[in-house]
């Protein structure tokens, strides 16, 4: 329930005068940092929603505001213990602006969190909608490697070469149709979020962008290896 | 409390610079000739002492036996990896190296960080002399694509300096810092920067915020064993054939020979720079002199293919900063090989944009260290740099292959946790390797370090161990490990692959007797301070009670004694302080008899009435 539930405060004592700090980087009471609650989350850490669709400009700021405040830099004269959590801290705030910067690792980081993010079985299958082409694309590489086995030159190969750049090409235009269709569901989810759908609805929108990732990786890996052929 | 300062540890030369408190302008401090720049060079002389710089520099010809130079070369690295390095440098290994290099000086042998911190010695003197006061904090350089061990072998050279390194900075990043300061720029800002024997390249982005000014680096590549050295030793070769051929003999043979030569050949692509063609003369053993004429263009041509080198780096920095060339605002150049017109017409061409050379090159980096040291030293923090580590971080698992956990260009401080587990039952340990790279199997990367988790015995899969790997802001690495059944902190023992071990670097410590007789001083000067503060408040105490008759020459000799001790406590002087305290020692003499007997009094009357 709590891992896609929106963001809760976690009460917690300041480590130095005690008093409650939420989860809060800094302690409102003596303004002295606090310690990293070891469940950290990357959305929380920035004190946003647990939403997709994020204005990377307002997170960058956020970036910048958090950085200032969390660098070690500025604690270069502080004690051991602030200097710890200073440390701790501004490197979770860079691992979460990694993470959530970039649409696929942000929904690649909300799915893992929930533990719903789950490689395809059969991660070498294709999605049934490409397997034709997939079928086709395969034919023309093993054309190509055993042309290239035989001992043909460029002049022999050229033929192959432009087919399977054409075909790359097509992936790779799939790949858009893939982001197009993430982006989509990641609006849907958003919506979810703000009229706070239940547990079952959030939990099919996450399945769905499984297997758009899925699908994604799937292609990326394929363009790839025919780039990798091509280059060879 | 000693000063900080900002240390620029070059392959060819090192500089120190500081923040000046009034004009707020870094500064780089002159040696003893006026010159800022300190020749990397050292030299053991033959009564065991140690001489650095420009000085060292003229040994290579005399003493090559006893001298060395571009030792930054040799930081962080293992016998095994400078077998390449040795065919064109003259370091003289010792066989006793293993995964820490040994390099011979005459009848001593020292590691690259003992000898590194000889020239940071050097440059704290610089700065205490121009200062009259110590220096005892720095913030210091490094290449950017520096890796773990290079880091660490750095700071171990600063420690062993009598210095704390309150942080490494990027060398292209403090240039960044240095150069953003003076122009007042923003933006997209490519630094270049080729040196004696690195070369780094970063993508930055300089950014004003309602705080202050950030220096974010967007991506960062290069080569640590790429720098003029390279075209030097190119020229070299070419040179080599030729005195070969008309005079018989293997000039790299001679080692004094070979040091002239190396020395006629600087002057000659200094030279090269500013003219269009120049002269290389050498005197050669047995009276004979070789000339060639060289023009600009037969130059380039030698050095064409070197400076092609860097281009690799700079296309991959892009690439990973998603930039094309066209889309950096500015360029600027760093390092003394950026002199070269064939290397600024490179960097012209490939960003279509004439970059910047307004400051000096040689001295731009400490500059930039200065400032970073003065925002550290006094927290006044108007900027912020945001760098990046230069390699993936990964650990080996099955099969040899390397799983990626913290991707390169990650904003450092950076961090990964991962969770380990027993195979078998009964299994006690978990073997863990990280490595640091890009290649996809272990033996293609560079090791850090091996350890090994602790778990009780169980059930294969029952332990479940979380290992935390943290990237510093200095690009170091640290790890701490959690035993999630115990929710207990185990103790992890990180050896580094190649490095020097927490129990070497203590002995080198011990060994460095220059340095014990300063740690001896401090802890004298302690020692005498805190006894001073003892006696100065017992005895004002006891002037203070009413009931302790003290005669007025008494009271007046004994007040002087506390003057003067006070005074002494205000320097630095631990024998002086000594002597007031015996001084005021004997004033206080019969006063503290007297109180004694009083008290001894007292105390026998009180046995008595107990007694009774």
């Amino acid at each position: 329930m709590t891992a896609v539930s929106t963001p809760t405060k976690i009460a917690r004592a300041c480590w130095f005068c005690g008093a409650a700090t939420d989860s809060a980087h800094f302690c409102a009471a003596c303004g002295k940092i606090q310690a990293l609650p070891h469940d950290t989350d990357y959305f929380v850490f920035f004190g946003l929603p647990r939403k997709l669709r994020i204005d990377s400009a307002d997170l960058e700021k956020r970036f910048h505001q958090l950085s200032w405040k969390l660098h070690p830099d500025n604690f270069a004269r502080a004690s051991e213990q602030e200097r710890k959590f200073s440390l701790q801290l501004s490197s979770v705030l860079n691992d979460a602006y990694r993470a959530l910067r970039e649409t696929l690792s942000r929904v690649e980081y909300l799915l893992a969190q929930a533990g719903m993010r789950k490689e395809g079985q059969h991660k070498q299958q294709a999605p049934p909608e490409l397997l034709e082409e997939v079928f086709e694309l395969n034919e023309s590489l093993d054309e190509l490697r055993e042309a290239r086995a035989a001992g043909g030159g460029a002049g022999e190969t050229s033929g192959m070469r432009v087919k399977l750049e054409a075909a790359a090409k097509d992936f790779e235009a799939k790949l858009g149709d893939v982001d197009a269709e993430l982006d989509r569901i990641s609006g849907e989810w958003d919506a979810a979020v703000d009229a706070g759908a239940n547990e079952a609805i959030r939990k099919a929108l996450m399945g769905k962008m499984n297997e758009v990732l899925n699908r994604r990786s799937y292609i990326r890996n394929l363009v790839n290896k025919v780039t990798e052929e091509l280059a060879a | 409390m000693g000063r900080t300062v900002g240390i620029d540890l070059g392959t060819t030369n090192s500089l120190v610079a500081y923040v000046d408190k009034e004009s707020r302008k870094p500064k780089c401090i002159p040696g003893p000739n006026g010159s800022t720049l300190c020749p990397s060079v050292v030299s053991l002389d033959a009564d065991g002492s140690i001489v650095v710089g420009e000085r060292a520099r003229g040994r290579l010809l005399t003493q090559p036996e006893r001298t060395i130079y571009s030792v930054k070369r040799l930081m962080g690295r293992g016998a095994a990896d400078v077998v390449e390095e040795l065919k064109i440098f003259p370091f003289r290994i010792d066989p006793s190296s293993g995964n820490v290099i040994r390099v011979r000086l005459g009848e001593r042998v020292f590691t690259p960080p003992e000898i590194s911190a000889f020239i940071l010695r050097e440059l704290k003197t610089w700065a205490e002399s121009y200062f009259g006061e110590t220096v005892d904090k720095a913030v210091i350089t490094v290449p950017a694509y520096f890796n773990d061990a290079q880091r660490q072998a750095t700071k171990d050279a600063g420690r062993l300096a009598g210095l704390g390194v309150l942080r490494l900075v990027n060398e292209p990043t403090a240039a960044a810092l240095a150069y953003g300061l003076h122009e007042q720029r923003r933006g997209l800002v490519a630094v270049y920067d080729f040196g004696g024997g690195t070369f780094d390249i970063s993508v930055l982005k300089l950014i004003s915020t309602g705080e202050g000014d950030i220096y974010q680096v967007l991506s960062t590549s290069g080569d640590t064993h790429l720098g003029g050295d390279d075209i030097d030793n190119a020229l070299q070769r070419v040179v080599r054939l030729e005195i070969q051929a008309a005079a018989g003999f293997d000039v790299t043979s001679k080692p004094v020979a070979a040091q002239e030569l190396r020395k006629a050949l600087i002057a000659t692509k200094h030279h090269l720079s500013d003219t269009q063609s120049a002269e290389i003369r050498l005197e050669l053993p047995g009276g004979k002199t070789y000339v060639r004429g060289i023009s600009r263009a037969e130059f380039e041509k030698i050095a064409e293919p070197i400076v092609a080198r860097t281009m690799g780096p700079v296309k991959q920095a892009l690439a990973d900063a998603h930039m094309k060339p066209e889309r950096m605002e500015e360029v600027v150049l760093v390092g003394g090989s950026t002199r070269m017109p064939l290397v600024r017409r490179v960097v012209e061409d490939y960003f279509s944009r004439r970059p910047h050379t307004e400051l000096n090159p040689d001295e731009v980096v400490a500059l930039g260290a200065a400032v970073q040291a003065n925002i550290l030293e006094t927290g006044v923090q108007d900027m912020l740099l945001l760098d990046v580590t230069p390699l993936s971080l990964g650990i080996e698992t099955m099969g040899g292959v390397v799983a990626k956990i913290i991707p390169r260009n990650s904003t450092v401080p950076a961090s990964a946790q991962e969770m380990f587990t027993t195979g078998v039952e009964n299994q006690t340990g978990i073997d863990i390797h990280v490595l640091q790279g890009e290649r996809e199997l272990a033996k293609d990367c560079r090791s850090l370090a091996r350890f090994q988790l602790k778990v009780p015995p169980g059930p294969a899969g029952l332990a479940r161990v979380e290992v935390k790997f943290l990237i510093d802001a200095n690009g170091i690495l640290q790890v701490a490990a959690r035993d999630l059944r115990t929710a207990e902190q185990s103790s992890v023992e990180v050896q580094p692959s190649y490095g020097l071990s927490g129990a070497e670097i203590e002995k080198m410590l011990e060994e460095s007797i220059e340095f014990a007789e300063q740690d001896f001083t401090e802890r004298q000067l302690i020692e005498a301070r805190t006894e001073a503060e003892t006696v100065l408040r017992a005895t004002e105490k006891t002037m203070a009670q009413p009931e302790v008759a003290i005669a007025a020459d008494e009271r007046r000799g004994i007040e002087a004694g506390v003057a003067a001790l006070r005074q002494a406590f205000a320097g630095r002087d631990y024998k002086l302080i000594r002597t007031r305290l015996d001084e005021l020692n004997q004033a206080t003499t019969p006063l503290a008899e007297r109180i004694m007997n009083r008290a001894l009094a007292a105390a026998l009357e009180g046995k008595q009435l107990e007694n009774v």
